[in-house]
């Protein structure tokens, strides 16, 4: 499944994956539930809405900063 | 932290562009980096406020905890600043740093692993002798749903449900899917053959979407 869907199968073994996809309703739809659930995933951690970046705590860098002169 | 917008080299993110605030000007990554490598105190508040909130997102999305986050924030921008001379620009500062972050979460990780493989068996479709699923009891939601779930609270399930997930896929599925590393490359990071990185982001990608169904049915 990576294979096929990375386009890293042998061509004549893409070509029948994908012939048998055309032809099974049923693997068309998981393939396609398949692929739904993948740009879900990337969309859950980057969309336009996260636009604005994670703020950080003034605390927190103020403790990287002085963590950086402790070690120094 | 709102920027005011200036000229930026195209090699930088925005993030890295100049500001008229207190801190030094740095208009460029090319500067910034200058800058790191004389030791210039000043230009690592520069780049820890900078590049701070990108950092913290990628902590938060590889530990599970918001302490953890935390300590991996400090100890990303130490290294950075550490090692900030054998950065060779193959890409630019942000990846570099990105990679810094991610390596710090894993190192992380690793120390709090417990010893036995973790099993993703529950979170998986079940089959019968003839290949048809059967619907048992299972850790997804599915009374909890209700109600039509809009984008955003879509992504909330999402992001909980790949939570759900054991480390060991976890991790894949943040590294492929999220972060975009290839196969080889994934390999590389977990010190797992290549095989490994494929059968556990399948494994990985099933059953989030197994976890994932009752929700998409009351997607908008």
């Amino acid at each position: 499944m990576i294979d096929y869907l990375d386009g890293d199968l042998p061509v004549w073994q893409k070509f029948m994956c994908w012939l048998h996809v055309k032809a099974c309703r049923e693997c068309a739809y998981f393939i396609q539930q398949y692929r739904r659930t993948i740009a879900l995933g990337q969309d859950a951690f980057d969309s336009p809405d996260d636009a604005v970046p994670v703020s950080v705590p003034e605390d927190l860098i103020e403790a990287a900063i002085a963590h950086r002169k402790a070690k120094n | 932290m709102v920027t005011a917008p200036s000229a930026v080299n195209d090699a930088c993110g925005s993030e890295l562009a100049g500001t008229a605030d207190s801190q030094r000007a740095i208009n460029n990554e090319a500067e910034l980096l200058e800058c790191l490598r004389a030791g210039d105190e000043s230009c690592y508040e520069v780049l820890v406020r900078r590049l701070g909130p990108k950092v913290l997102a990628t902590a938060k999305r590889y530990l599970r905890s918001e302490a953890d986050a935390a300590d991996c924030f400090q100890d990303t921008f130490l290294a950075v600043f550490e090692s900030i001379n054998k950065f060779e620009q193959r890409s630019s500062l942000s990846t570099w740093i990105r990679g810094i972050t991610i390596n710090q979460c894993l190192m992380r990780i690793r120390k709090q692993a417990r010893r036995q493989e973790q099993s993703i068996e529950h979170m998986l479709p079940i089959f019968d002798e003839h290949g048809d699923r059967i619907e048992a009891a299972s850790p997804r939601q599915t009374s909890e749903i209700s109600r039509s779930l809009d984008t955003q609270q879509m992504r909330g399930i999402v992001r909980e449900m790949i939570g759900r997930l054991p480390d060991d896929y976890r991790l894949v599925l943040l590294l492929r899917d999220i972060d975009g590393y290839t196969t080889k490359e994934t390999a590389a990071i977990l010190g797992i053959n290549i095989n490994a990185v494929k059968t556990r982001l399948h494994r990985a990608r099933s059953a989030l979407k197994y976890l994932l169904e009752p929700a998409l049915e009351h997607a908008i």
